[in-house]
């Protein structure tokens, strides 16, 4: 028996094989019973698997006529018809229809049932914040005139000013740079804005203000910007940028993975004595 | 479409009513957020992967995303409509229902939808390959079960720590 690996075998039946390798296959197949019978295997699978999605589309095309027939009165609108007009329409009119002119969706059981566990953010600092966030632009940062090059004097500056630990993470191995950190104010309480750059686009933020919270990673999104929100060691976060929820999520975790750094001692202004006493340790 | 993303719906939570509720959530978020919709991107890749993404950041929310993605084999059994002389496929449907949703979703969009790899991929922010690796093995999977030919061989032997009858202590 010829040995063929279940990979070829199912990428053969897949029709994912260039010409050249299907011959090869198909003149071994000729040849090897044992084969050829594992290849009918995998065809037959292959049928059933897809009689048994049929199936299920045959039940929804069943509800779709059940569930729109007798409501439309004087406006019947043939499914045929709104194959073609999702077919010849922009998003917003295929989607508009699908919604609103057809009706099917709205009308099935629990369609407008809002998701029990989604993350509810309509409210509250995360909200106004990452709504701030949208009028920041790359250009904002571009023109900064601060320069920040002094990241652990940041760092103590704004643990100080926060009076709690901070973590001040390095995103430079998710492809995002540290650009600039500033306090802002939310309501009376400090609230510390930690800006990257990526290669292109928008800049990313964490956000960071004392209180307590969720220490779960909560997803969120306002228009463009996404959003992941979590408290720990009684700091409350925000990360937030126009950035892919999935990506967003892997910084976030791995921010939160992130060991909370000892309390910062000052760094020592240069002088002659410092600088020899550095030296010599 | 909408019967196509029903179905992708309902495999994916495992059933009707879930499935359409989930979908009438995800295309409200479409209409909102319509302006994410790339010209030149497939409507329907657009739309599943919207449908997938919506659930998927729903499970991430949840209190216990492990309890939300069980699914029921009654109402899982109710998604398949049964042919003129009552026959379904029982088998199948078993080991359809067994798989992981993202497993049920790529063999539905590879042999359901007939998406090309590529595409599935794009629904279902994997790569092709990825997609290729799962197909051959529920394929190989599903054929060893069909043919009642014995499974292949594990590569690694999983033992219980504690044999029957020791009561837990080491």
């Amino acid at each position: 028996m010829t040995e063929l690996s279940d990979e070829l075998l199912v990428a053969y039946v897949d029709g994912q094989l260039a010409r050249k390798q299907t011959r090869a296959v198909e003149k071994v197949l000729d040849q090897d019973d044992v084969l050829a019978a594992r290849v009918d295997a995998l065809k037959h699978a292959h049928a059933r698997l897809e009689a048994a999605f049929e199936a299920i589309l045959a039940g929804e095309e069943v509800d779709v006529s059940a569930a729109s027939a007798p409501v439309e009165e004087g406006l019947v609108v043939p499914w045929r018809v709104v194959k073609i007009a999702l077919a010849g329409l922009g998003i917003a009119a295929a989607l508009a229809l699908a919604v609103v002119g057809y009706g099917w969706p709205l009308k099935l059981p629990n369609m407008l049932q809002t998701a029990p566990q989604a993350a509810s953010m309509s409210g509250g600092w995360q909200a106004e914040t990452a709504r701030a966030q949208a009028l920041l632009s790359r250009q904002s940062l571009e023109v900064g005139l601060e320069s920040q090059a002094n990241y652990d004097l940041v760092a103590f500056q704004l643990e100080h000013i926060l009076g709690t630990n901070l973590k001040f993470p390095n995103l430079e191995a998710q492809g995002f740079r540290f650009v600039r950190a500033q306090v802002l104010r939310y309501g009376d309480q400090p609230l510390i804005q930690i800006l990257y750059l990526g290669a292109k686009g928008a800049p990313l933020a964490l956000y960071a203000k004392k209180g307590e919270g969720s220490d779960t990673l909560t997803p969120g999104r306002y228009g463009a910007i996404n959003t992941v929100a979590w408290a720990e060691d009684g700091v409350s976060y925000l990360l937030a940028g126009e950035v892919e929820d999935t990506l967003l999520m892997r910084i976030a975790t791995r921010i939160k993975l992130e060991p909370a750094p000892p309390l910062r001692t000052a760094p020592k202004p240069y002088t002659p004595v410092n600088s020899a006493l550095d030296e010599s340790r | 479409m909408l019967p196509r993303l029903k179905r992708f719906a309902d495999i994916l939570v495992g059933e009707r009513d879930a499935g359409a509720s989930l979908l009438g959530r995800a295309l409200q978020a479409m209409l909102a957020e319509q302006y994410r919709y790339q010209r030149g991107t497939a409507l329907d890749v657009w739309a599943f992967g919207e449908v997938y993404r919506h659930w998927l950041h729903e499970l991430r929310s949840a209190a216990d995303p492990v309890a939300q993605a069980k699914i029921d084999e009654t109402r899982f059994g109710a998604l398949f409509h049964a042919e003129q002389d009552g026959y379904v496929d029982a088998p199948v449907i078993a080991f359809l229902r067994h798989l992981p949703a993202q497993q049920r979703l790529t063999l539905l969009l590879v042999y359901g939808e007939g998406f090309d790899h590529r595409d599935a991929g794009r629904v279902l922010d994997v790569s092709a390959d990825t997609i290729a690796a799962r197909l051959i093995r529920i394929s190989a999977t599903l054929a060893d079960r069909l043919s009642d030919r014995p499974p292949a061989q594990a590569a690694a032997i999983v033992e219980p720590l504690y044999p029957e009858g020791l009561g837990g202590s080491p």
